[in-house]
């Protein structure tokens, strides 16, 4: 594993375990989603870039917003609604992108983004761009009609697009069997011909492959892909009801993440569904610890 | 030359040196091209005429997305209503990239389901509605002059906006007039003749019962001064309310079935003018659920009773 990937993964978490704590605080007016469990498919897709590939995002943003830019500051301005924001405080928390660094779009609409990708992919694709645009979605805005639609307009044109489904098998507080059938994603991307991959198990070097080959693959057939990633969104807390009077799991979907605490440490749960934690298993802990303390130091540099 | 043979044409001259244009929607590229109105375009133009499937949402997302990316493109949609599915897209995206101010343009071309007994889907008549929901730019397409305005001044031009044509008026003859008297820059109105006894404003595609009113004053040997009124949103007034200040009467025609017309603000601006001593506001009835039936279609002017009222 590269030393880079470890250090964005820390930074991708201690980044939103900083943003929590504000959060927390009630420092900020803006709706944030934190992605805490899905750090490492953000880092994987951000190394996997080229320069001229874009990415376009959902709400859930901040964990690729974060592996892009390296910048918690800009993306804590941006909260705070500053000029001095990766906004510019236009954007908030679920539209947040920075063209800059190759975010070119984000909505706070489930599905919206997909027609955009599909747009912006055509446009590349007549300007005859070396380039591969990846979007984000989730298996809530799967279930959306912009999905289908847009995979039709994919593959009808033969575009560079990677989709990646973040499946963290919640839509607010309802687990798919609460919501909907089961929707087998292999078997409905064979349906459009389109080239199915599924990603689980946090690992990082794993996912950067991975990730590489699907990249490389697209160029050379001009066709789209679906990405299936596996994870399990960190911050659960538990409900008591009259109802529940034993307690009800409630996943975190928005807001601060209460049940998490930076003084805790950067592994949140002691488990395959915590990248933090994979990472750990992979290295030393005198490795981990020192990786740990740099990048405490650069948050402390930056967040002064 | 018939309404869509003149809006082909002028489509045609727009893009004539715009190569990296893509024009893209249901049956742009094959069988009648969409009732003649995308014929040639490929071909004259050297534009990338797309065919596509059936999904407006995806549709109007992907303008914005090649809009986004630096690359102009016109969506021509067959129905205003199948744009109902483009909502999202509407606002919430618009909203996003009209921030960064993109140097590419965006247009979507939609005709206007107002032919005549094409029952409940026609009760959507009107730009207006969409346009209102983000302050989209919106024009109304009626006859020559202003389809040489629109289309000239909007079709392929920094920003997004939706452009209407009436179904209704497709086989028709080409209505035209002799001059533009004056014309509001933007194309949102024009002024085609100048009378002292009324002034006439046309809302959406009225202009044929507008031009038909000026008809029946001339019999009565009164003269009007007649605007379109192109634009979905309000516009500045002040030359309207100006001529009619001096000829002390509007008539105000609207064809729009939707209770979200910029004619309610024009007549209301009127209304604060002691010169205008006559305010005749034609819009269609709604007393019973007759307009939902398929019908004619297509709102129907009493001119005697209008004239009388007007000048009393």
């Amino acid at each position: 594993m590269s030393e880079k990937a470890a250090n964005d993964l820390l930074m991708v978490r201690l980044g939103q375990l900083v943003v929590n704590e504000r959060y927390k605080n009630g420092d900020f007016k803006v709706p944030i989603h934190l992605a805490l469990g899905h750090e490492a498919i953000a880092v994987a897709v951000s190394q996997t870039m080229e320069p001229e590939d874009q990415l376009v995002l959902s709400h859930r943003n901040i964990h690729y917003n974060l592996a892009r830019s390296g910048s918690v500051k800009e993306e804590i301005d941006e909260y705070l609604l500053k000029p001095e924001g990766a906004g510019g405080g236009w954007l908030g928390s679920m539209n947040l992108s920075r063209k800059s660094e190759g975010v070119a779009y984000a909505s706070s609409i489930l599905g919206n983004n997909l027609p955009v990708a599909s747009g912006m992919a055509l446009a590349n694709k007549t300007r005859e761009k070396e380039s591969v645009v990846i979007v984000v979605t989730g298996d809530g805005a799967m279930e959306e009609g912009a999905f289908y639609e847009s995979l039709t307009f994919m593959k009808t044109f033969g575009l560079r697009v990677i989709v990646i489904v973040e499946d963290n098998g919640w839509s607010l507080a309802s687990r798919i069997h609460e919501r909907r059938c089961e929707i087998d994603l292999n078997q409905l991307a064979k349906a459009f011909g389109i080239r199915h991959d599924t990603m689980e198990g946090n690992d990082i070097a794993r996912y950067i492959e991975t990730l590489r080959d699907i990249r490389e693959w697209t160029m050379d057939k001009n066709e789209p892909v679906i990405v299936h990633v596996l994870l399990t969104t960190l911050g659960h807390w538990t409900m008591k009801t009259e109802d529940y009077p034993e307690g009800k799991f409630i996943n975190y979907h928005a807001g601060p993440a209460k049940t998490v605490n930076i003084g805790d440490g950067p592994v949140i749960e002691n488990s395959e569904a915590d990248p933090v934690f994979v990472l750990k298993s992979r290295l030393d802990e005198t490795e981990f610890d020192k990786l740990v303390k740099n990048q405490l130091q650069n948050l402390s540099g930056e967040l002064p | 030359m018939n309404y869509v043979g003149f809006v082909n044409q002028e489509l045609k001259k727009a893009l004539k040196d715009k190569k990296g244009v893509i024009v893209f929607g249901q049956n742009v590229g094959t069988g009648s091209c969409v009732s003649g109105l995308s014929r040639g375009i490929e071909k004259e133009t050297g534009c990338r005429v797309l065919n596509t499937q059936n999904s407006e949402n995806t549709l109007v997302g992907a303008g914005f997305g090649m809009m986004r990316n630096g690359v102009s493109s016109i969506y021509i949609m067959k129905q205003l209503d199948f744009l109902l599915l483009g909502i999202d897209q509407l606002v919430n995206t618009y909203n996003y990239i009209r921030v960064f101010k993109p140097s590419a343009s965006f247009t979507i071309l939609a005709v206007v389901v107002d032919n005549g007994y094409q029952g409940m889907q026609s009760s959507l008549n009107n730009l207006a509605d969409f346009c209102s929901i983000a302050r989209i730019p919106g024009y109304a397409i009626t006859n020559r002059r202003d389809a040489e305005k629109i289309i000239g001044a909007h079709l392929v031009s920094p920003g997004f906006r939706i452009i209407g044509l009436s179904q209704r008026l497709f086989g028709r003859e080409l209505i035209d007039f002799e001059q533009v008297i004056s014309c509001e820059a933007d194309g949102g109105w024009l002024q085609y003749t100048d009378g002292a006894d009324v002034t006439i404003a046309c809302f959406n595609f009225s202009i044929p019962q507008g031009r038909g009113l000026i008809e029946a004053l001339k019999d009565k040997g009164k003269e009007a001064s007649l605007f379109s009124i192109n634009s979905s949103s309000p516009v500045e007034w002040s030359p309207i309310i100006a001529n009619a200040c001096q000829t002390g009467a509007i008539v105000v025609i609207d064809d729009i079935k939707s209770v979200n017309s910029p004619s309610v603000d024009l007549v209301a601006r009127a209304r604060g003018e002691e010169k205008i001593r006559t305010i005749t506001h034609i819009t269609r009835d709604f007393s019973s659920l007759d307009w939902l039936r398929p019908n004619a279609d297509e709102l129907v002017l009493n001119n005697k009773n209008i004239i009388h009222q007007a000048l009393k």
